[in-house]
């Protein structure tokens, strides 16, 4: 139903008048579908209304033309702005989707290899495959409520392939079926010779379809020839926003591991080892009947002896080797010049 | 860069009086916006927009876009800190202002708003295009949405949109319950560009072409990758918003009731207020504005930080993060800082673990590689500033009475060497006493 509101330039209600909706233009056709209808009025809500349109207004884009007459019996004086009033309309309505099916082509001869019937009302998972020699065609018909064709303003078939490369084709209508037919052959070049699964998906819409649908008919399997060298590279793709930022991996050094030493217990086993001749050194001189026995007697030449061991001792200890050579070979030239001389002495006697 | 610029604003502080209100390094939300529209009804149009921007304390200036009197420069100082270009068919600023100087006023780490309509000038475009958003070339293009329109609109170019960012830095924590309204031209994003980011996208099914005329050719723009509002954090954390409808922000819209086609919800009221407010208030560094203190290192044990570390040291290793609310500095939670220490590559890279007062620490041993490293926060988060944190540090190895004393296995060595001593001891009594 149709209602329109006449008031006057401050918005207040006016006196009786007469409106007629003159014209409803289309946008798609040259004549009028309404001529000249008058409008009733509505006491209660004040407005002036059509009830019913004539039976071939069909849905699409209008611009209705409304004129205002002032009635006979009116008697201030008013002013009507504009004599005609043009409105853009859009009648609305469901849009019927028939036949709607698609197939992969075999070549020149378009011959089908397969065909699957769509519903288009929901999303399907229809699975084709095809390669570079082949064709797809998706194929369906749009008619209006009162059963003429239907154009769309929007009929896309996106072509997404895996690496979220998307291709987005056309499809026409002419005569009573919208139709599209992509030959891969030729387009080789713009898919960047990406072989793989692409989703398929069609979008139809427009101003006046109240049912302007998505669906995500399925997928496609294509195989095309290599990339030669030349050709484009496919676009750069987006980076995902939620993942260009976040933690990273933690990462903790790895310390040099040291040489492998043996057991602690090994290396006192060995000193054990080592320690066992100079213990057997000892049993051995005791077993010969050593003894010191020659021991100088005379304080001077015991203090030179005692002395003289004393620096030996001090030297196996590497401390103050210069000096303590110096005073060594001193004292060991007298001790075994003594000593010398005393075993001359009893060489001699 | 943005230290840089901050302290340049806080000269202006004591050597222009005039410029008493700048933000600054301790109070960094904007204070002196700049207005530029290109008809003056849009202060009446936009009202409630620019009522809730002076009730949190902005000081705006409302201009022409050909004033000739436009400057933002004044002997070298900025006079605005942010600026709001809502100016689609203005084809040449007045005064001194030209895309060239508000790219500048965006690197010098001010912030700015630009919004585009049904139309959108070349200018907008150039100015657009530098922070890596392209706008449909087609000039007669809106964005059209067969599925996702506000069911009051006839031709379907009034898009009901709910694909917004998930980002609470950026949108605030409430979350925006109706759709927003829009009613504008398409832009897309340069997909090698990391700085930008979609906040409100369109749907899939959406498109951009002219509703009056047939398509002859598959549009540029289809799909998510259309963008409807967009931002832009610089590296220098300046923050741009450009938006593709001016009518988004205007009064209508904001109260206006919306339905989306399909959809059974009904709302009384759009999303468009929240949206823009929360909006405005990221923009202008009311939120998700991050500072942080020095870093702090230190052997265990000690409280002073070493002039050197030696390998296999046992440090700690703590910053303070803060975030600015709006009207001071709180704390700043969450879980995912990282440290590193890095020479040419990271060593050690460590998740701090906060005592929730600001304070993110962690400790870890120096590995043995000798160098000079450096302890590196470089921290980005959705929404939020980045932090790019560093200091140097050398590490040597062991000194040579650093090293074990005695080692176990070289017992029998010690062994065999004092045996040998001792022995030639007692032989040389033996040797020369024996009798």
């Amino acid at each position: 139903m149709l209602a329109v509101k006449v008031s006057t330039v401050l918005g207040s209600k006016t006196a009786a008048l007469n409106v007629k909706l003159a014209q409803a233009l289309s946008s798609g056709s040259k004549g009028s579908v309404i001529n000249n209808q008058e409008l009733k009025f509505d006491a209660d809500s004040a407005t002036y209304f059509l009830d019913s349109f004539p039976e071939n207004f069909d849905v699409g884009k209008y611009t209705f033309v409304f004129e205002i007459l002032l009635d006979e019996s009116a008697q201030e004086k008013l002013y009507i702005t504009e004599a005609q009033t043009k409105i853009p309309i859009a009648a609305t309505g469901a849009i019927s989707i028939e036949n709607a099916e698609i197939a992969v082509l075999d070549g020149d001869v378009g011959s089908v290899e397969s065909q699957k019937k769509l519903d288009l009302t929901k999303d399907g998972a229809v699975s084709l495959s095809a390669n570079h020699l082949q064709k797809l065609r998706l194929s369906y018909q749009l008619n209006t409520p009162l059963g003429h064709v239907f154009k769309p303003h929007q009929a896309f078939l996106k072509l997404k392939h895996e690496s979220q490369v998307e291709h987005i084709f056309l499809v026409k209508t002419s005569g009573k079926k919208s139709e599209l037919v992509l030959d891969f052959l030729g387009l080789v070049e713009k898919l960047y010779y990406l072989s793989g699964k692409y989703e398929i998906q069609l979008t139809i819409g427009d101003a006046s379809m109240e049912n302007s649908l998505l669906s995500n008919i399925g997928h496609i399997e294509l195989d095309l020839p290599e990339r030669p060298e030349k050709a484009a590279q496919p676009p750069v793709q987006p980076t995902d926003p939620y993942s260009r930022y976040g933690p990273k991996a933690e990462i903790s050094h790895i310390f040099r591991v040291p040489e492998k030493l043996p057991a602690k217990q090994l290396s006192l086993v060995f000193l054990g080892l080592i320690v066992l001749p100079f213990i057997a050194f000892l049993i051995g001189l005791t077993r010969l009947g050593v003894n010191i026995k020659s021991f100088p007697s005379s304080v001077g030449a015991a203090t030179s002896a005692l002395l003289f061991h004393g620096g030996i001792g001090a030297v196996l200890n590497i401390k103050a080797l210069s000096l303590l050579g110096v005073f060594l070979s001193f004292v060991g030239h007298s001790t075994l010049s003594h000593l010398a001389s005393a075993s001359n002495k009893l060489k001699s006697a | 860069m943005m230290n840089l610029s901050r302290s340049v604003a806080l000269i202006s502080l004591f050597l222009l009086p005039l410029l008493s209100f700048s933000f600054s390094v301790d109070n960094p939300t904007d204070r002196r916006v700049l207005v530029l529209l290109d008809d003056l009804s849009l202060k009446s149009s936009h009202s409630i927009f620019f009522s809730t921007l002076k009730s949190r304390g902005f000081d705006l200036d409302f201009k022409l876009a050909d004033d000739s009197k436009l400057a933002l420069q004044r002997y070298g100082q900025y006079l605005y800190d942010g600026l709001i270009v809502f100016a689609p068919s203005t084809e040449r600023f007045g005064g001194s202002l030209d895309s060239k100087s508000i790219a500048d006023f965006v690197d010098s780490g001010r912030d700015l708003i630009l919004s585009a309509d049904t139309s959108a000038s070349d200018l907008i475009r150039g100015i657009a295009l530098e922070c890596g958003v392209d706008f449909d070339e087609d000039s007669s293009a809106m964005v059209i949405d067969h599925s996702s329109f506000s069911v009051s609109d006839g031709d379907h170019t009034l898009i009901a949109a709910d694909d917004l960012v998930k980002s609470d830095a950026i949108l605030g924590k409430t979350k925006i319950e109706a759709p927003v309204l829009f009613r504008g031209v398409a832009h897309s994003l340069n997909p090698t560009n990391n700085l930008v980011l979609k906040v409100l996208s369109a749907s899939p099914s959406a498109y951009s072409a002219n509703p009056s005329s047939k398509l002859s050719s598959p549009p540029q723009l289809t799909g998510s990758a259309i963008s409807l509002v967009s931002v832009m954090q610089a590296r220098n954390n300046a923050r741009v918003v450009i938006s593709g409808s001016l009518q988004l922000f205007s009064d209508r819209l904001f109260r206006s009731g919306v339905q989306k086609a399909g959809s059974p919800n009904k709302y009384e009221k759009s999303g468009n207020e929240q949206f823009a407010t929360e909006l405005s208030k990221w923009v202008f560094h009311e939120r998700g504005h991050l500072k942080a203190g020095s870093l702090v290192h230190h052997r265990v044990g000690e409280t002073d930080e070493p002039a050197i570390y030696r390998i296999k040291d046992d440090l700690e290793f703590s910053v303070e993060i803060l975030e600015w609310s709006g009207k001071s500095w709180e704390p700043y939670v969450a879980d995912d800082v990282q440290v590193q220490f890095y020479m040419m590559s990271p060593y050690v890279l460590k998740t701090l673990s906060t005592d929730k007062k600001g304070m993110f620490h962690t400790s870890f041993k120096v590995p043995d590689v000798y160098g000079v490293f450096q302890f590196k926060v470089e921290y980005g988060k959705l929404g939020y500033t980045t932090l790019s944190l560093s200091k140097q540090i050398p590490v040597r190895p062991y000194r040579h009475n650093e090293y074990e004393r005695f080692i176990p296995t070289a017992y029998p060595y010690y062994g065999a060497c004092f045996t040998t001593m001792a022995g030639f001891f007692v032989f040389s009594f033996v040797y020369l006493y024996h009798k």
